[in-house]
């Protein structure tokens, strides 16, 4: 007899997730993925000035804080065919590269790893051994007995106090929980030094954008101008600041986050045949080292692998009518042409209108609508996006840099190819793109830097900024990498205001309900036949979802 | 010339004392302060493009035009305090009688200065000594859009003032919703002032071409100079409308 | 029955479990004062309540938002939030760190409700979505505003984090599709402190939380509910490119010669002028900078409606129906333009429709004057 379950709220993500699972036979035999709140966002940009907008659709992720802001001002540069100077190119994707450390190491440890490590098995755990464990696999210099004996002292009283806070009713002493005492408890120390790290990476953002989170774009390149004799302007100190916080982090990356990731996976190697799903592959390209307009000079290749197949990289282009689409044939909207067609977003609606049951409700009704996500397809075809797909894409393009780390750590890991179609794949890439962008942002830093001693001080082009100068219609797309995938925002401008501005993210392709064909999207596609060792207690599911690291604020918008 | 135009066609003119001194001194306290007020609040609101080589710290030009709108809105504040008072205890040319609408007359004299003078309908002059009623009628409106400036300025000027005086305003940007909407109702409010200047000024210059009785230099010395007509008919107590024609 | 906190160690019982000593917990005690701004006395105070008080419970829920509040809630360097959440509270429910998914996270949050009833602060990040019966936002099968009130019911206090639950920020900017509504216009007679600002400076969020634990009371609020340590003065207030404001130096357009002398950015939209936030004196994220010092105006984050207060790149407001670059200047212009007009068209008219009067009055004129 099958039986379902309701996960909902799925924590340790951004935004409201419910999952509906039928469990037989100690597996997943069917499922459903409901984003469960909507702002709409893209009818509130209506109307307004496109170079606002920015400011208004940053706000639809604080987790993935600026890169909604980036592909919006990307959105109104192409629509209005603007030239961001090279310093602000780089400024953005120091940026950039400071937001993908940011975001996965905090997913790593705070959204992610509690599904892998046991807090209170952390408490057995001999700090002698923890020590050389930790000392075997980094440099990272906090690693000795007392460093552990002390950590382990503080979590005895604060779990002996009777109030667990954050960690109370977790699923410890799960039988799916491998790891030993020492490991666990390698993993709380690096939780919290992780929790401190991460305030420090953010203020590139606050020197660049100002604030974080929430930094500050414009339109044309940006508002932190060089004035390297001047105390209030992008001046020596600043950028100092900027290279040691590079660096650090990219000490992080090295010797905590990438070290405890290898750590770990070693005891997890059956993940590596669990939660692939699609198969299907798609990454729009990103951090461009020759102008935003020039394809292939991207850090980040864009591209899109179907079934597997390493052996061919298609090319995706965004602004093909027939390429992308949006369904809402199982969504909480309505289209003027019809539930069952899908609409390039240059054309998009977002007219929303639930049809789901009257809450309180103990289950959506799953064969009609069930999700306020839209789905998005590439052809037709449901597509995983995220740091698997930049990583496969890239390896699969037979790029140096890609093909270095992923068969490295095959080979450490002793797994072949196949294993990255996984969770456990899923969870590697995200922490080996990270080693990636961190040499790259300090190559970014490196160019500023020189850039600046050349003489080019220039940070924005404001000779379109003025609407006089603009044309009576235009329309744009603004492309990027987000964290967790391909992203792009579409707009179209007339008489100086937004006539129609549409957001497909990476949530969006991954965690959408099933589409017009019955087909399902990357979330459950990866989580059909993960086993369940206990209904009651499906940490296996929370595994899988949460290697996409889901943001449903960005799905749904 | 041949005409032989007798004395008795000329109209009898007579002196007539309308505006007190106070008033006098009130008007263009009045009219300067708001001169001031509109142009030091148009440059706060739009502030020139400047470039230059000196330091800021050598320079006070944005706070010493903050400073001007300031001091005038004191000004302006209290003086229009004065005149509501002289409403009360200035002659009947001064009293509030004259600004707001109480009866049936009030509004047919409205109705008749509109035909005259805004519409042109009618070849002739009206007979009113002080204000007319539609001159009274837009003062009023005008006291209110005074009003409205001082409580949204006061209510912007909480903010950096330490005075208790000022403070009495802070609930005025909570009220509107912020200081920004406060702000802009202040800002829009002035050019209800530009407008009324520019049409005020160009009444009292029409009227006084009109009808010859010297409006514009009664702001100066206090006196018009009415026809003898006007004169017994307003000392009748007759309206000065209704039954001439 | 025993009262329900003797379950709950003090803090100073925790740090002395965990190995300090009085000495130590004093040391701390004189620390917290000084950074509270209080006077040497103040110190015994804090020490007093610390070691009276134990962690209080806090539930954080989440609605219409972004998570940006609990972003910059975790980027606090003072407090730092693993003290914060070890040492200082006992965060029983949010749905961004905790363990617990489902029905256990929901079975967390109830054990709060029922063994601290009226003792625990509520936490909300988002706003309540009244539209349609609140379909618009729904956890574990319920409505926001169903567990809103249900939370609501026994808490302590209410925290209104961010712009969202304090206003409705962004979801809440016209034409507000799902009826975003801020918290207190849905619960009545809890004391509410909004913590304005998209997101809130995460040194003032953990201000917050730290003056409630450490002297027990809830912070003074302004009219609008605000705490008056970071909301009573206006960025422009405190803004260290205030001298230029005064002297009349602006930034004319981005990135020109004005913006790299760090000229004031009122010209380009800068809104300091009418926003109430302490970025000017704590700056962000450790005090590295602030919107301004990088370069772009403040565009009003912590302001009621600051979404629909006109662009951000202007001082005033667009006019509806006027489109996007009208402003009340361009419109004032044009009334004067149209009053001008109007007048000569007027002058002309008068002298055409009464020319026998004004000829009448020009000709006793001319006649006296022949007479003399
Ligand atoms: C005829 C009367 C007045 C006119 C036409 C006038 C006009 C203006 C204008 C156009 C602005 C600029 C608003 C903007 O930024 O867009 C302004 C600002 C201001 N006005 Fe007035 N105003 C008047 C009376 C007053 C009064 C009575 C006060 C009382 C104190 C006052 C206080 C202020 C303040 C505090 C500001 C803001 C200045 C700043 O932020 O530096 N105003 N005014
Ligand atoms: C050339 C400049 C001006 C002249 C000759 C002038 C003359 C006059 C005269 C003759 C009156 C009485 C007319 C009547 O009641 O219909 C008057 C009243 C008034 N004027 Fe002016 N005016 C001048 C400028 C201004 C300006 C710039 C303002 C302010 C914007 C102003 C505001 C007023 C007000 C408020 C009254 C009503 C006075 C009261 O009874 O309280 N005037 N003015
Ligand atoms: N999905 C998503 Fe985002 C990301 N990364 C945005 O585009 O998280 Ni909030
Ligand atoms: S107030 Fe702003 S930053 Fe905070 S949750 Fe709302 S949108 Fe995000
Ligand atoms: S930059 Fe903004 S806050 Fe600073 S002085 Fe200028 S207007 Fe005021
Ligand atoms: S935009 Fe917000 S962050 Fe501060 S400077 Fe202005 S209040
Ligand atoms: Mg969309």
């Amino acid at each position: 007899m099958a039986q379902r379950i309701v996960i909902d709220p799925i924590t340790r993500i951004e935004g409201h997730l419910r999952i509906e699972a039928e469990i037989k036979n100690g597996k997943v035999t069917d499922v459903y993925s409901s984003g469960t709140m909507v702002r709409g966002i893209e009818t509130i940009v209506k109307g307004r000035d496109p170079r606002d907008v920015w400011a208004f659709v940053g706000r639809v992720c604080g987790v993935c804080t600026t890169v909604h802001s980036l592909a919006s001002v990307r959105a109104v540069e192409d629509a209005l065919d603007i030239h961001i100077p090279a310093n602000a190119e780089l400024v953005r994707n120091i940026m950039f590269a400071t937001q993908y450390m940011h975001d996965h190491v905090v997913h790593f440890y705070h959204l992610h790893a509690l599904d892998w490590v046991d807090v209170v098995s952390a408490l057995k755990a001999d700090p002698k051994k923890t020590s050389e464990i930790a000392q075997s696999i980094s440099h990272w210099p906090k690693s000795s007995p007392g460093y552990f004996s002390d950590l382990q002292k503080r979590l005895t009283t604060f779990v002996e106090s009777g109030q667990l806070g954050i960690f109370a009713n977790g699923y410890w002493g799960h039988p799916a929980y491998k790891l030993p005492p020492e490991v666990n408890l390698i993993g709380v120390a690096h939780y919290l030094e992780a929790l401190e790290w991460q305030k420090e990476i953010v203020k590139v953002h606050t020197i660049f954008g100002g604030k974080n989170p929430h930094p500050n774009y414009l339109v044309g390149g940006m508002a932190c101008s060089i004035g390297i004799d001047d105390a209030s302007a992008i001046n020596a100190e600043r950028l100092a600041l900027v290279g040691q916080l590079l660096r650090d982090a990219e000490t992080f990356v090295q010797q905590v986050y990438v070290p405890d990731l290898l750590a770990v996976a070693p005891f997890y190697l059956d993940w590596g045949a669990i939660g692939g799903g699609l198969g299907n592959f798609m990454a729009y390209g990103d951090l461009p080292t020759n102008g935003i307009n020039d394809r292939t000079q991207l850090k980040f290749p864009a591209g899109v692998i179907l079934d597997k197949d390493l052996s061919r990289v298609m090319e995706v282009d965004p602004r093909n009518d027939d390429e992308i689409r949006e369904y809402i044939s199982r969504s909480w909207y309505e289209y003027s042409v019809g539930d069952q067609e899908g609409l390039h977003p240059w054309k998009g609606e977002t007219n929303i209108k639930y049809s789901g049951p009257k809450p309180p409700y103990e289950y959506l009704e799953v064969e009609k609508k069930y999700s306020f996500l839209k789905t998005p397809r590439w052809k037709g075809h449901a597509m995983e996006v995220g740091p698997l797909a930049r990583v496969l894409i890239g390896y699969a393009l037979g790029r140096e840099d890609f093909k270095e780390i992923v068969d490295s750590t095959l080979a450490k890991l002793n797994v072949p190819a196949a294993a990255l179609f996984s969770t456990l794949g899923r969870t590697a890439a995200r922490g080996l793109e990270s080693l990636l962008v961190a040499q790259w942002a300090l190559e970014f830093y490196d160019q500023l830097i020189s850039n600046i001693r050349n003489g080019d001080r220039r940070m924005a082009d404001t000779s379109r900024f003025d609407p006089k100068n603009w044309p009576k219609q235009a329309q744009g797309v603004g492309m990027t990498e987000a964290p967790r995938g391909a992203l792009a925002h579409w707009i179209v401008i007339e008489d100086q205001k937004v006539k129609n501005y549409q957001m497909v993210v990476p949530t969006t392709w991954n965690a959408s309900p099933r589409d017009h064909n019955g087909k399902m999207s990357a979330y459950e596609a990866s989580l059909m036949d993960t086993p369940i060792a206990d209904p009651h207690q499906p940490v296996e599911i929370l595994r899988t979802v949460h290697s996409f690291d889901p943001c449903l604020a960005c799905a749904v918008h | 010339m041949t005409t032989t135009t007798s004395s008795a066609d000329y109209k009898k003119l007579r002196r007539v004392f309308v505006w007190e001194l106070p008033v006098r001194v009130y008007h263009w306290l009045n009219a300067l302060a708001i001169v001031v007020l509109c142009a030091t609040g148009y440059l706060i609101g739009n502030p020139p493009a400047l470039m230059s080589q000196s330091e800021a710290s050598f320079r006070y030009l944005f706070g010493t035009i903050r400073f001007l709108h300031f001091a005038a809105a004191y000004i302006f504040f209290f003086n229009f305090l004065f005149r509501l008072y002289w409403g009360f205890v200035g002659n009947k040319y001064a009293s509030w009688k004259n600004f707001i609408p109480t009866n049936k007359e009030f509004f047919q004299e409205m109705w008749e200065v509109l035909k005259i003078d805004i519409l042109l309908k009618k070849e002739r002059e009206h007979m009113s000594v002080g204000h007319n009623a539609l001159a009274g009628f837009i003062y009023f409106l005008t006291f209110i859009a005074f009003l409205v400036q001082c409580v949204t300025g006061f209510g912007l000027y909480a903010a950096m003032s330490t005075w208790w005086f000022a403070e009495l305003f802070v609930w005025v940007a909570d009220w509107v919703g912020g200081d920004f909407t406060l702000r802009n109702i202040h800002h829009v409010a002035m050019w209800f002032f530009i407008v009324f200047a520019i049409i005020h000024v160009y009444l009292v210059f029409y009227h006084d071409y009109v009808e010859g009785r010297g409006e514009i230099s009664s702001m100066g010395g206090g006196w018009k100079f009415i026809e003898e007509e006007a004169f017994e008919k307003q000392r009748e107590g007759v309206d000065a409308y209704t039954n001439t024609d | 029955m025993a009262p329900v906190s003797t379950k709950r160690p003090t803090y100073y019982e925790e740090l002395r479990g965990k190995g300090y000593t009085r000495r130590d917990f004093m040391k701390f005690c004189t620390m917290m004062a000084a950074y509270l701004g209080l006077e040497a006395s103040g110190t015994a105070q804090i020490a007093k309540m610390l070691m009276k008080t134990p962690r209080v419970p806090v539930i954080w829920l989440h609605f219409q938002e972004c998570t940006c509040c609990s972003e910059s809630f975790i980027r606090s360097s003072h407090p730092i939030v693993a003290d914060i959440i070890l040492d200082k509270l006992s965060l029983d429910y949010t749905e961004t760190l905790m363990a617990a998914s489902g029905h256990q996270a929901e079975e967390a949050m109830h054990q709060t409700m029922k063994d601290h009833y009226g003792e625990y602060i509520l936490c909300v990040e988002g706003s309540v979505p009244t539209a349609e019966g609140g379909v618009y936002c729904c956890i574990g099968g319920k409505t926001a505003e169903q567990i809103l009130q249900e939370t609501a019911a026994g808490a302590k206090a209410i925290i209104c984090w961010g712009s969202c639950a304090s206003n409705g920020c962004v979801q809440a900017a016209k034409p507000n599709p799902t009826s975003a509504t801020p918290i207190h216009k849905l619960v009545k007679g809890k004391p509410i402190i909004k913590v304005p600002g998209c997101p809130p400076i995460g040194e003032v969020m953990a201000g917050v939380l730290v003056h409630i634990i450490t002297f027990g009371t809830l912070p003074e609020l302004d009219r609008v509910g605000r705490p008056k340590a970071f909301y009573s003065k206006r960025v422009h207030d405190s803004c260290y490119r205030r001298p230029f404001y005064d002297a009349g130096l602006f930034v004319e357009s981005f990135d020109d010669e004005n913006a790299k002398k760090g000229y004031c950015l009122y010209k380009v939209g800068c809104k300091g002028p009418m926003t109430y936030n302490a970025c000017g004196i704590m700056r962000w994220n450790s005090g590295v900078s602030y919107p301004i010092q990088s370069g772009h105006g403040c565009f009003g984050c912590s302001e009621e409606n600051f979404w629909d207060n006109g662009p951000i790149y202007r001082q005033q407001a667009s006019f509806p129906g006027f489109g996007i670059e009208s402003s009340a200047d361009k419109i004032g212009m044009a009334a004067a333009g149209a009053t001008a007009a109007g007048i000569i068209g007027h002058a002309i008219a008068t002298n055409i429709q009464k020319k026998k009067l004004i000829a009448n009055v020009i000709r006793e004129g001319k006649e006296s004057e022949k007479e003399l």
